[in-house]
């Protein structure tokens, strides 16, 4: 194990203060040894400084650095929350010494920091476990606040460091953090072969969910984090599935009716379905029940109405309609009844409803596209983007984050915003064109 | 010393606005190895969900080729495989306005055009393609890509093609004619495509 002591005292404004968002003054410079990263988000509010030292490998030989890493992978996590500043140090605090552990809070404490996350890793072969210790360090005491382990294969690795940002979080403010989550999107240029992939939150690891090499599009993930529905050509026709990424299971057919079979949308109970089907005539939205394999129809116009998306509380399903000539919001109570219309004027398709239940995402067409919300009621609609093209917005399940595809880099790629619309983050890079993310519910 | 709330001192002096919304009622030390489950307990692994074939409705799913997924809904006998139409230089792509779906004067006339050859040719089944441009989101442009195909099948009806003869399949704005992002590229990419296949 190694022992390092030097967590001295060093303020280094960091360079992931995003571009075209003022930083906030650098704290003094001092010594070699510890960073503060200070990743800005607009409102002006203040966060907490948090200390997160490389996590102590109390067990097995640590040769991919994974002490390391995690403390990095969880600062991020916590800088992304948009609640964090993290002040970084170099080197780990050892295991079972009060005194080099209290020298080390001093330190960090000195440079600014609030409260200290110590990590204690065991890697057990195909496992890992964490113990995390959170302090309080703004008084002499170091008050220990929380104590929690966490186990992982060690295949997944940066998942522990991700629950461990997500009690961080948790403990702050009463609600877990969302790290521990994925961000399924497609993969693939129009004209080719689109595949559905997942990532972590972050865009790390992506893993492929279809491979099938049909054009498949718009994932959705279920309220338990176990499936994606998801429209596939890969029998020929717009066919509607459900995939389940975490399991030796072989794909569900849910709708393949004649015409399209598209736009699912999970009631919070995950009991229900809704979906667009054209095989009554024109694209109506509809709702199967996922015991039981019974369709119900909630809507009957001649027009286009697509894209359901509940209300987190299950009794509302608000929709696209072009029934005014152009398509806009409308929302509608789950059985169907009590339509009216939330938007007007534009171009308005991609309602999703906010987990905290009063607010809908949408796209606007204005020539490009940007995401915009809106309260339920229909008032107080505001653009959150601008740059580029802007599309297919997806909630964090706190409802604080929203991720979108953009093509402001000049291919399609997905980022995160808060839900005001700053701190945006890129969350994919590279030559592929990735779009329609869908944000997982935490994972289980 | 361990309470939930020893931190309140901390997060007090930090002013973190809304985010601090009390105590959560958990306590703070616990040995769990992971949390439980977030989501419903309703759909858990080998819940009925799978077991029933989907669309309990009056049309019965098809697609159930054998590749593959698990269950098939039901026989697909009512839908063609795209793959065996091929497109013949006779039968002409008809085009549309932005987010439209009516059938334009000019465009009529060729599908008369296209209704004639399918009319002297009966043996013929036809596949209708409708397609978007790249404006609009994809999930819209498939149900508007829907409408266009299904417009250009009424009026080839109503001009006496047997509608038993005739497929349709949107593909939304997933499979463009032309990349270019410009109005001349857009115009050929709202189109209805035809594609033939002996019965």
């Amino acid at each position: 194990m190694t022992v390092r002591r030097s967590l001295v005292v060093a303020l280094v404004v960091s360079l992931l203060a995003l571009p075209g968002l003022p930083p906030v003054a650098p704290p003094p410079a001092r010594a070699q040894g510890v960073d503060v990263f200070l990743n800005v988000t607009g409102g002006g509010s203040r966060k907490l400084n948090i200390a997160i030292p490389e996590f102590t490998v109390v067990a097995g030989n640590d040769v991919a650095g994974a002490g390391k890493q995690l403390a990095s992978v969880a600062g991020a996590d916590l800088t992304f929350s948009g609640l964090f500043s993290v002040v970084a140090g170099t080197g780990s605090i050892p295991a079972n010494n009060p005194e080099l552990l209290r020298q080390s809070w001093a330190e960090f404490a000195a440079a600014g920091a609030h409260a200290g996350v110590h990590g204690l890793l065991a890697l057990r072969g195909e496992r890992a476990e964490i113990e995390m210790r959170l302090y309080d360090i703004t008084t002499p005491a170091h008050r220990l606040i929380a104590t929690r382990k966490f186990e992982m294969p060690a295949a997944q690795m940066r998942r522990l460091a991700h629950k461990v940002a997500d009690e961080v979080v948790l403990q702050f403010t009463g609600e877990p953090g969302i790290a521990d989550t994925k961000i399924a999107y497609v993969v693939g240029p129009a004209g080719a072969a689109k595949e559905i992939v997942m990532a972590d939150y972050d865009g790390a690891g992506a893993a492929p969910v279809t491979r099938n090499g049909s054009i498949n599009l718009m994932p959705v993930w279920s309220p338990d984090a176990r499936s994606l529905a998801f429209t596939s050509f890969r029998q020929g026709y717009p066919d509607l599935y459900r995939a389940f990424p975490f399991e030796r299971r072989p794909e569900q057919t849910l709708a393949a009716f004649i015409g399209i079979n598209s736009s699912p949308s999970f009631s919070p109970d995950g009991k229900s379905l809704a979906m667009t089907l054209s095989k009554d005539g024109n694209p109506e939205i509809y709702v199967l029940s996922l015991a039981s394999g019974t369709m119900r129809r909630l809507t009957r116009h001649a027009g286009i109405d697509t894209e359901p998306t509940w209300s987190p509380n299950g009794r509302e399903i608000a929709f696209v309609s072009d029934r005014g000539g152009v398509p806009h919001i409308f929302v509608m109570d789950a059985e169907g009844a009590n339509v009216r219309q939330i938007t007007s004027g534009g171009f308005h398709t991609q309602p999703r409803w906010s987990p905290r239940g009063d607010m809908i995402a949408y796209t606007q067409r204005a020539g490009t596209h940007d995401i915009w919300v809106v309260d339920v009621d229909g008032s107080n609609p505001r653009r959150l983007t601008s740059g580029g093209d802007n599309q297919g917005p997806t909630w964090a399940p706190n409802g604080r984050h929203l991720a979108f595809q953009s093509s402001r880099s000049g291919r399609w790629q997905i980022y995160a915003m808060l839900a005001d619309g700053n701190a945006l983050t890129a969350l994919t890079r590279g030559s592929a064109e990735n779009t329609s993310p869908s944000w997982s519910p935490r994972l289980p | 010393m361990l309470s939930r709330c020893s931190h309140v001192l901390v997060a007090s002096l930090l002013v973190l606005g809304v985010v601090l919304t009390g105590c959560a009622k958990r306590p703070a030390t616990t040995q769990a190895a992971a949390p439980a489950p977030t989501g419903a307990a309703a759909t858990t692994p080998g819940s009925s969900a799978q077991a029933q074939p989907p669309g309990g409705g009056a049309t019965p799913p098809s697609g159930g080729s054998s590749s593959g997924g698990t269950q098939s809904g039901g026989a697909s006998t009512a839908r063609p495989a795209p793959s065996e139409f091929v497109s013949i230089a006779e039968l002409k792509d008809i085009h549309f306005d932005f987010d439209k779906y009516d059938i334009r004067p000019g465009d009529a006339k060729m599908l008369d055009t296209n209704a004639g050859w399918l009319k002297s040719n009966p043996n013929h089944l036809v596949l209708i393609e409708g397609h978007c441009d790249e404006r609009g989101t994809n999930e819209y442009n498939l149900a508007l890509g829907e409408r266009r195909a299904k417009s250009t099948m009424n009026y080839l009806v109503s001009q006496g093609v047997q509608a038993s003869r005739i497929t349709i399949i949107s593909y939304g704005e997933e499979r463009p004619l032309c990349t270019e992002h410009n109005e001349e590229c857009w115009a050929k990419n709202r189109r209805a495509h035809f594609l033939v296949k002996p019965r």
